[in-house]
Parts: C-alpha cells; structure tokens; sequence
C-alpha cells in the first residue's frame, strides 16, 4: 500500500473534516512529534496527469489551509509505506518545523504580465536607427556584413533586457511592499514578461491585491494575470548545512523519487 | 472544486499560450530509447557545438563593441562565424531539429541557453 503524500502541517491533531482525496480516498493526517503529515491511502497510480487529478490535490491542500500552515507536496509525491513516510518526517522534521514557522499565516499569490514584445522592440530598432542613421560608406565584404547585423540585433537585445528589467522594477516596487518574500522570472518568452510569485501575509493581501490592480490601470498596453491565494508551493526550501545530514536525506528523496518512479509518477 | 484561489484576467487564452509555450521548451525526461538514441546523440552534441559557437559570437561582438578588432579582423572573424552558422543551418536540417531543440535543461540552474 503505497501512501499519497498532500502536505506538512503544522498540528499532530486530526483532520475534523471529512476531505476527500485523489480519487475519492479517505484523506487523514499520521502525527509526527506536535506537526502531521496529510496522506490518502492508494494502491497504485496509473492514469497520466490529467486536469482533474491536479485540481483534486489542489483542493485538498487549500481545505487544510483553512485551519492549518501547509507545506504542500509535489502533485503525486508517493512513499512506499508507512515506516518509510515516518523515516522521512524523523530526518526532515527540523527543516519541516522552520519551514512552517516561515511560512505561518502568509500565502503564495502569483502575477504574471504579458507586455507589447513587438511594440517595444519596434520601438527600439526605430530609435536604434535614429541614434545611428544608415551612411553611404564603401561597399563591405560578407564578412563584415555579418558582423554589422550581428551587432546590431545584440544591441536590440540587450536594449530589451533593459526595458524589461525597467518595468519589472517599477512593478515590483508596489507589489514588493506588501511581500515578505518573491520569485521573479523575467522574459520566460518573449512576451511572457513577468512570471512571479510573491508570499504575502494574510493581513496584507487586501492591501497587495489593490496595489495589483493599480499596476494594472497604470500599464494600459500590457495584459496581466493574479492568481492566489495559494498555498506557499515556491517558497518551501530545505536547509543545506550538515553534510552528512544532506547526504541522508539525498537518500531519502531517492526513496522517494525511486516510489514515483515505480508507479511512473511525473513531477508537475 | 478550488476552494479558496482565484485566477482574474482579462486575457486567459494568450496566458495559456505563452505559459504552455515557456513549458514546452524542453520535455520533462529524456527520450531514449534503440530507435532514436543516434538523434538524441547528435542532439547533445550539436548543443554543446552551439554553445560554444554562441559563446565565439557574443565574444567577438564584445571585441567589436570595444573596438579593439581592426577591420581585416571584423571581416575574419564575421566570415568564420557566417560559415559556422550556415554548417549548423545544415546540420539541423540533416537531423531535422529546430532552434528550439538545441537546449539543455540543467535542472535548478535553469536552461543550458
């Protein structure tokens, strides 16, 4: 009987709801010292990663974030039993612990921004050519040729990392202020330019929802997205101080990660 | 069935698109196995050539930059790097990759290019 991982809370109490999990299982919390691990029952996962399965561990997950902190698993995160789940928590329960307490009261909010790539760059070449305009000079050889044009698109790229990181800056100084922590991914695509997450305090987000829409009204060209609140997925890290204690627990994501593999698990 | 988040925008297919394009990138294993092992060799190899070609560009684009390459320089150095684009042009094709297969993922380091 392999064990569905969902999440780290923060009370060796039980769960008083009744949640369902993946696929209807009974979902309960096995208790460690004064923190728990929310965990269904299954005997063996072997449908893909369908829509359907992310949205149910997600919402079990945000069930428990109503009465509990969470760390929250990786979608399909399986050990094989329950001597090996209580092995984990034994060699994790210090970096569990910290985490929690981080992480208490705060949740996950995501913003991403989609700006006017082909605008901008547009707008670059023009005032590239306008800066530099073309002169009548001898006629050069191939090799030359190349190495103009090359120059002249990595000056347009490096004027379009400025700009981005320009607006990056300028939107991240209002959001910022109600953060206590964040992620930012610049350019993933070209027009992707902002994918970030920021952990906000429960008493804030109010506060850095309205500083999202005034960022919002003030960048008439540019399209955004928020989503949260979301259990904190980006924020949790584990500490990387004693060796022998990093090469334990190497060990133990192994056990872990050779569980998945056996069930044919993907991360998501 | 999300209990408590909410996504607003006002534009959610063209974030679906751009966010399936940012994870399309790379595929989240390595595809080996007897039939395409030989492509997926020459894949890795032609990354790695790409790099460096990469890396030989964005140098000599720094020399020019700083103008300390004289003209017969430029001209060299822009013929070698022309030449060297058109055989990985060449070679992409043979092996029927794209521009966008010619990425390592490197895990927490993020991607090779």
């Amino acid at each position: 009987m392999k064990l569905y991982l969902y999440g780290i809370v923060d009370s060796s109490d039980r769960i008083k709801e009744a949640i369902d999990g993946l696929r209807g299982s009974r979902v309960y919390s096995i208790p460690y010292c004064d923190i728990g691990v929310v965990v269904s029952e299954i005997d063996q996962v072997t449908q893909g990663v369908t829509q359907g399965c992310v949205l149910e561990h997600e919402a079990v997950v945000e069930k428990l974030m109503a009465d509990f902190t969470v760390l929250p698993m990786r979608f399909r995160t399986l050990v094989d039993g329950r001597d090996n789940l209580l092995a984990m928590m034994q060699s994790y329960y210090r970096d569990f612990k910290g985490n929690l307490e981080r992480l208490r009261n705060k949740s996950e909010f995501g913003v991403k921004v989609i700006w006017p790539a082909d605008k901008v760059k547009e707008n670059i070449v023009n005032r590239l050519r306008s800066d530099q305009p073309e002169t009548s000079g001898p006629r050069r050889s191939a090799g030359t040729r190349f190495m103009k044009e090359k120059f002249e698109r990595y000056r347009i790229d490096e004027e379009f990392q400025t700009r981005a990181d320009q607006f990056i800056k300028a939107m991240d100084i209002f959001l910022g202020k109600f953060a206590v922590e964040k992620r930012l991914e610049k350019l993933k695509t070209e027009k992707l330019l902002l994918d970030a997450a920021y952990l906000v305090e429960k008493s804030q987000a109010c506060d850095f929802r309205e500083a999202f829409w005034h960022i919002k009204s003030a960048h008439p060209g540019f399209k955004f997205l928020l989503s949260g609140p979301w259990p904190a997925y980006n924020f949790v890290g584990l500490s990387k101080h004693d060796p022998a204690r990093d090469a334990e627990q190497a060990n133990l994501f192994a056990e872990v990660a050779r569980s998945q593999d056996l069930v044919g698990a993907d991360g998501v | 069935m999300i209990a408590h988040a909410i996504v607003e925008t006002d534009s959610p297919d063209e974030f679906a698109e751009q966010i399936e394009k940012s994870q399309d990138a790379l595929p989240a294993k390595i595809d080996a196995n007897p039939e395409n092992v030989e492509k997926g060799l020459a894949k890795l190899v032609l990354t790695l050539i790409e790099l460096i070609r990469q890396l030989l560009e964005k140098q000599a684009i720094r020399r020019v930059e700083a103008g300390s390459l004289s003209e017969e320089e430029v001209e060299r150095v822009g013929e070698t790097l022309m030449k060297l684009e058109n055989k990985m042009a060449q070679l992409k094709e043979l092996l029927g990759l794209k521009d966008e297969d010619l990425n390592l993922n490197l895990g927490p380091l993020g991607d090779l290019m």
